[in-house]
């Protein structure tokens, strides 16, 4: 019976809605966090000259065979669990052999996929992102990375009006049992005059695009479903996601030209799923600035109406407009 | 064909100690702290909407609320807002990668 597999967290909440839509429609669910691996869910597969991988995955609640899936979502699993009484070099042993022998067996599953990981691995690179935006004909803001002030003092002389800094990866760490994040930021005069510890790694400047408004466009498969975003405060203005109860959101379409290049971006990075955030100046021109193959959406749906998670549901069962 | 990438790349997950793995340490000297750190924030609590008590229902595969009939899907459409929970923060926009 073909099936669709969803490798995600148990809390992802929005993931249920889309478990919710696909048995609505009479699809058969099975669902898996990476994390169930080896300790609640095992595998067995076999290939040969005659035949592909083949067997399945066989939880205490449902079996499945790897021939019936028909369709994955994949969206941020867990890491695999292992037996407590392991020692750290077996763990590591074991979490190696269980992304190549679990993970593998998976993506190398030829079915519809939302997205593929690999592909969704590869497209969280901003510098990638950028590149690969600017190659389809999206505009994108003067962006620089680098470890090294001059770079930067040149790259500010460059730019006719500000530039922000935000980070490359993640925004989120735990320091001193605090979470703290860091948000986009507008560069002063001030700033631009220390930059002690800019040699420790990597970091990212663009010029500062004038906006009339953000939109979030969320991509599945070819399906556009786009959302101004709108700030009344300077923080939330100048990166929404600082300020969320100042944001209010407007269903919107985009552009045809910026849908023709934002789906040959999708194919580009070989996604079926992505979160596009864009600029919107105040005379309507449309700068990418980042993609996220992993992007949340669910706030999106509810705001807006648009039918996100019935949208994913049409791509993982083939079904187009 | 997908891109040939490392295994870890070809199978991303969540980091081991979760997806924002925790320290006690404070923060170096400013010649060794990241620059961008600088302007690092802990964010507005008060922004993050308090997401109400469920358990996972492994026949279902939803979570299930407890007390409630409501589906904890129902009842919830906030955006990831770090809450400032160092225990278990949400997932961000950004993937699994670290």
């Amino acid at each position: 019976m073909p099936t669709v597999l969803i490798i995600a967290a148990r809390d992802d909440w929005p993931t249920d809605r889309v478990v919710k839509t696909l048995e609505e429609r009479g699809a058969t669910v099975f669902r898996m966090d990476a994390a169930e691996f080896p300790e609640e869910a095992g595998l067995s597969a076999r290939i040969d000259d005659s035949h592909a991988w083949a067997g399945g995955v066989v939880t205490s609640h449902r079996a499945l065979d790897l021939a019936d899936v028909s369709a994955c979502y994949f969206r941020a699993p867990n890491p695999f669990r292992f037996a407590e009484g392991m020692s750290d070099a077996e763990r590591r042993f074991a979490a190696a052999q269980a992304r190549a022998g679990f993970g593998g067996i998976l993506t190398a599953l030829d079915c519809r996929w939302v997205s593929h990981p690999s592909a969704m691995s590869r497209a969280e690179y901003k510098p990638y992102q950028l590149a690969a935006a600017r190659e389809c004909g999206l505009p994108i803001p003067p962006t620089l990375i680098t470890n090294r002030a001059d770079a930067v003092q040149a790259f500010a002389g460059d730019i006719p009006g500000p530039i922000i800094c935000k980070p490359v990866a993640s925004p989120v760490f735990i320091e001193g049992d605090q979470l703290k994040t860091v948000y986009t930021r507008v560069l002063t005069e001030d700033d631009l005059g220390d930059f002690t510890g800019i040699e420790t790694t990597a970091h990212l400047f663009q010029a500062w695009v004038d906006k009339a408004y953000e939109v979030r466009l969320t991509m599945v498969g070819d399906r556009p479903f786009a959302a101004e975003v709108h700030s009344d405060t300077k923080a939330g203005y100048t990166d929404w996601r600082s300020d969320y109860k100042s944001l209010t959101y407007e269903p919107t379409k985009a552009p045809a030209d910026v849908i023709e290049k934002v789906r040959a971006l999708m194919r580009r990075l070989e996604l079926r799923f992505g979160a596009f955030d864009f600029v919107v100046s105040p005379t309507g021109e449309w700068t990418f600035l980042e993609v996220n193959p992993c992007g949340q959406w669910d706030w999106i749906q509810h705001a807006t109406g648009h039918p996100i998670a019935e949208g994913i549901a049409d791509e993982l069962l083939g079904v187009t407009e | 064909m997908h891109p040939i990438s490392h295994p870890r790349e070809a199978f991303p997950l969540a980091p081991e100690g979760g997806r924002t793995p925790y320290s006690s340490e404070q923060s170096s000297d400013a010649n060794t702290r990241p620059w961008i750190l600088r302007y690092a924030m802990l964010p507005d609590s008060q922004q993050a909407v308090a997401l109400p008590p469920a358990l996972y229902d492994e026949d279902r595969q939803i979570s299930v609320g407890v007390d409630t009939d409501l589906l904890p899907y129902m009842q919830t459409h906030s955006p990831t807002i770090p809450d400032g929970n160092t225990t278990n923060p949400p997932p961000l926009d950004e993937g699994a990668k670290d």
